[in-house]
């Protein structure tokens, strides 16, 4: 709780200084955001989000980022459901947390088309804490029309459950990522992207909360934890193509995702994005995204009591589950552009812009969620 | 597959005329999302993770929070 507090008074004093010196101390590509997003869905859980982002070249070849961000998480009282993710205790009562996390890293040019980031990450709430090392290589090549990037991870992290005294116990789970990406400009137009992504997780990967109906054979149940395997590994191969569609002023933005992992979780994600200029510095776009998954191997809608439960793999994550959504959502860009030109002394907004987006989550398990966004970015 | 994929990004960037620094106007407007893309990648990264049985392929930092459990 007191840390983050203290995150958010950094946060406002950061976001002030930035905001004040960014005249004086500005850079080619230095960034500052503000995003803020709220999030609801029909199980009547919210999260408020705010977040703040700086990216600033401190001296010549070297640039600090500053990422914070804040989350107030509200779950509602328990009402029988054994997939529910809450403490237990005050089951009756609306639980409240809060979550802070913070990114720092550098990043060095080495030469004119290589560069190298080093982040460090730490997400901090009163049952989960998780620290991450992240190693980012980046290499430019043919004219810098291709970009190859290299991330390597080390996630360190607390799963915590609070119990019905108020005290907490942890277990420990750790996540190595490894990921391979490369950008290719194919015209003036048109950008390619690929990538690849791999995940090993170890540990302990239930939800402690979560309970599973287990039934004997004269059909009376117990509700017993969660139990999956202590390790899994992840994949996923994802492309895009951007393209510029000059007589329109428009863009289209394509990408899908296949994922797999040794839970047997297959998925596709389809996503397609359009954004057009409706006046000179006004972008509206608008967005849909398919997702398909199979379920893990060891997911089950009914479980039966096995001579040994501990032995026996069983959950209550809706996220194991076979199951199909769609997302559809739309956006407003505001860019400060013409405002800039027009009034003098506020030149540094230029490149900077105002956006805020709705989407709306569907699944086939009765699951919604609406989600709204804004972001302040300035690019100076 | 893997040696597909190994050609085909080979053919890629063969097949690729260099596209000069300032032919690039068009990819850096903002209509492409250059901009978009970090708040887009945390989008992802907590709501999409958080709900979905997938992760990856957003180049996003994280992961470790209690949302994705």
């Amino acid at each position: 709780m007191c840390g983050t507090k203290f995150l958010r008074i950094i946060f406002i004093i950061l976001l002030v200084i930035c905001i004040q010196l960014s005249p004086v101390f500005s850079q080619d590509n230095d960034k500052i955001s503000y995003t803020t997003y709220y999030f609801n869905d029909s199980g009547n859980n919210s999260v408020i989000t705010t977040s703040f982002s700086l990216a600033k070249m401190i001296i010549s070849g070297t640039a600090i980022l500053l990422d914070i961000e804040l989350d107030k998480v509200s779950l509602p009282p328990i009402d029988g459901s054994t997939g529910a993710t809450r403490p237990a205790r005050r089951k009756d009562k609306t639980f409240e947390k809060n979550r802070g996390q913070v990114i720092l890293g550098f990043e060095q040019t080495i030469t004119s088309t290589t560069s190298l980031a080093v982040n460090a990450y730490r997400s901090q709430e009163i049952d989960y804490l998780s620290n991450a090392a992240v190693v980012t290589l980046s290499q430019e090549m043919f004219q810098r029309n291709t970009t190859i990037t290299l991330r390597a991870q080390y996630n360190d992290d607390k799963v915590g459950e609070l119990l019905e005294t108020g005290s907490l116990h942890n277990e420990s789970k750790t996540t190595i990522t490894g990921a391979a990406a490369i950008s290719q400009i194919l015209s003036a137009s048109t950008v390619f992207d690929l990538s690849y992504d791999y995940m090993l997780l170890k540990g302990f990967l239930n939800d402690p909360y979560r309970k599973v109906q287990v039934f004997d054979a004269n059909n009376a149940f117990q509700l017993l934890s969660e139990n999956h395997p202590d390790k899994r590994l992840r994949q996923a191969v994802s492309a895009k193509i951007s393209q510029y569609v000059d007589p329109v002023k428009a863009s289209l933005i394509g990408s899908y995702r296949y994922y797999f992992d040794d839970w047997d979780v297959k998925s596709h994600t389809a996503e397609f994005r359009f954004n057009k200029y409706v006046f000179d510095d006004f972008i509206l776009g608008f967005n849909y995204r398919y997702y398909t998954q199979t379920g893990a191997e060891f997911f089950q809608d009914r479980y039966a009591l096995m001579a040994n439960p501990l032995e026996q793999f069983r959950t209550a994550d809706y996220k194991l589950n076979p199951f199909n959504s769609n997302t559809f959502g739309f956006n407003f860009r505001f860019l400060f552009r013409k405002f800039a030109e027009n009034n003098p002394g506020w030149e540094f907004l230029s490149k900077s812009s105002f956006e805020i987006m709705y989407l709306r989550y569907t699944n086939d398990l009765d699951f919604s969620a609406n989600i709204i966004q804004g972001s302040l970015n300035f690019a100076i | 597959m893997k040696k597909i994929l190994v050609l085909f990004v080979a053919f890629l960037i063969s097949a690729c005329a260099a596209v000069k620094p300032w032919e690039r106007e068009k990819l850096a407007d903002p209509i492409m999302e250059p901009q978009s893309q970090f708040a887009k990648q945390k989008l992802d990264d907590k709501f999409f993770s958080s709900r979905e049985g997938s992760m990856g392929g957003t180049g996003g930092i994280g992961g470790g929070c209690g949302c994705a459990k």
